[in-house]
């Protein structure tokens, strides 16, 4: 079956950093990928690439056979984003905001896939409401309905849960498994919660300084890297990155 | 054209997508409805549609009056030039705004990586936000228009038909301005959003709207020279004295329009493309 995302070799430097150095990602239909790292890893900016919002110094990105950035239109209307820190457009009541970009993705009417989004995730009752009256978690939770209104074949997830309560967080998951089980959906997520990343994904990545430095099943991953559990790898690397930070800060320079 | 997205292999039954330009029409009344609805739960955003267009009429039409009664052939035509003036300004000046701050709206709800990563193209993106500035400047040249007739007994008739074209070129020149500043908040982010309002009024003192540019400091000429609204200005004066359309000077100033236009988008484009290099997109999300 044709790949759902192909990005091949992808490199990004910001004024003399290095924040992505060589990624190469291919997710096939169905999967549950997590894009896992300390921060600083590159997380973000490969989502970013892998989305279009930024463009790779080198590399390719591939979404359902059209290449970015000319192919980034009917690309974008096969992918769902929904990221933890992103706020709901001002004035407008949650309703409108889906109807708004139900209309972008190209659904006609999206009357009944706004009331059954809502309802997937059990927030129908703030169908009406301002997104400015919604906590946090209710703005996350439409968010998520936003992203798969139109039933995408990948859903990116940037922190979903971040900043949630347990049981917002555990809707969360659930409503997302149980869509993505039934829409077949592709997901692509990055989290902090290993647990959450173990519940829901097949497949962990792990990046660290830019670079894939694990890539399997969570089962797999951890017991290559001998730490027992992912939350195990993951301080590894973290202390990794910061153990190496020093070393860089300690060097002599040259020609003092 | 519709088409089923490529799923009933999979099994899964997924929504038809509407493609082509049926879904480019959609994508921009979708951007044009969400600006109506900010306007309309955004009673500070009123300013710019009825607020600042009556101000002007008054500080205008009133200094008009006042400097007709002083001079010794005392008639109303210095208040006719400059109510002509702001009246015709403000055509710009809302093309101008409504673009600018409607893309500046974006910025402000953070919402920018939000419409990114949607099928959004971003001549759609333009269209939709000029498309809803059209309807803002229906009312504000209501607005205008109604304080300068009630107040000052401004004849709306008196450019005639010369109104259309002059006006026409006043519209693309504040939609190509509002590209030069979509471009430069891009690239510096919200610390640029102040040159919205600077650009348009240091257009319109440059530009002569109430005054033909011999009248500006000497070096400041050439650059009034190079704008085409001067020459749009310069028309409406010269149908104001009884004179037949300057059908010439308005072509130079629509030759002008569209070299600015292709400027405008360029510059636009070419900051998009350092927007998305440099990564920009995370300061507004």
């Amino acid at each position: 079956m044709e790949p759902v995302l192909v990005a091949t070799s992808l490199h990004k430097r910001y004024k003399g950093t290095t924040a992505v150095n060589g990624v190469s990602l291919t997710l096939g239909p169905g999967e549950r990928t997590a894009l896992l790292g300390p921060n600083g890893a590159g997380k973000t900016t490969t989502l970013l690439m892998l989305l279009g919002a930024v463009e790779p110094d080198e590399g390719s990105v591939d979404i359902l056979g059209h290449r970015l950035p000319r192919g980034r239109s009917q690309a974008m209307s096969g992918v769902g984003f929904a990221a933890g820190y992103l706020p709901l457009p001002d004035r407008l009541r949650v309703r409108e905001v889906l109807t708004t970009f139900g209309h972008l993705y190209g659904l006609a009417d999206p009357g009944r896939a706004v009331e059954a989004g809502l309802d997937s995730f059990g927030i129908g009752h703030l169908a009406d409401r301002m997104g400015s009256q919604l906590s946090s978690g209710q703005r996350t939770l439409v968010g998520i309905v936003k992203a798969v209104l139109h039933k995408p074949r990948l859903l990116v997830l940037d922190e979903p849960t971040a900043s949630l309560d347990p049981e917002i967080a555990h809707r969360v998951r659930e409503g997302l498994q149980r869509r993505c089980d039934e829409d077949g959906t592709t997901v692509l997520v990055t989290s902090h919660d290993m647990d959450e990343v173990e519940r829901l994904c097949t497949r962990v990545v792990f990046l660290a300084g830019g670079r894939i430095v694990a890539d399997g099943s969570p089962a797999e991953v951890a017991a290559t890297a001998g730490t027992g559990d992912l939350t195990g790898y993951f301080l590894h690397l973290a202390a990794e990155r910061d153990r190496l930070a020093a070393l860089d800060r300690d060097a002599p320079v040259a020609g003092r | 054209m519709t088409t089923l997205d490529a799923a009933a292999s999979e099994g899964v039954s997924r929504p038809v997508l509407l493609t082509g330009r049926r879904a480019s029409w959609l994508r921009i009344l979708a951007i044009s409805r969400r600006h109506a609805y900010v306007l309309w739960r955004s009673p500070h955003r009123f300013f710019d549609i009825a607020f600042w267009p009556v101000v002007d009429v008054l500080l205008w039409g009133s200094l008009g009056v006042f400097v007709s009664t002083q001079t010794a052939d005392a008639d109303r035509a210095g208040a006719t030039y400059l109510l002509a003036g702001i009246v015709l300004f403000h055509v710009l000046f809302q093309s101008h705004i409504s673009v600018a701050t409607g893309f500046l709206e974006e910025t402000w709800s953070r919402n920018v990586l939000n419409l990114m990563v949607t099928p959004l193209r971003e001549l759609e993106y333009a269209a939709g936000v000029a498309l809803f500035g059209l309807v803002k400047l229906v009312m504000a040249m209501g607005v205008v228009t109604g304080t300068a007739v009630v107040g000052y007994s401004f004849d709306p008739g008196a450019l005639g038909w010369g109104v259309i074209p002059i006006a026409a070129v006043l519209l693309a020149t504040g939609w190509a301005v509002s590209l030069f500043v979509i471009g430069m908040v891009l690239r510096f982010g919200q610390s640029a959003e102040i040159m919205a309002w600077a650009i348009i009024f240091l257009m319109l003192s440059l530009s002569g709207a109430f005054y033909p540019i011999e009248a500006l400091p000497g070096l400041l000429q050439p650059l009034g020279a190079a704008l085409p609204t001067t020459y749009a200005f310069e028309a409406m004066r010269a149908i104001l004295d009884g004179e037949p359309m300057p059908w010439g000077v308005l072509g130079i100033a629509a030759a002008m329009t569209v070299v600015m236009a292709i400027a405008g988008v360029a510059f636009a484009a070419h900051m998009l493309r350092v927007f998305r290099r440099g990564g920009y997109v995370t300061r507004f999300s």
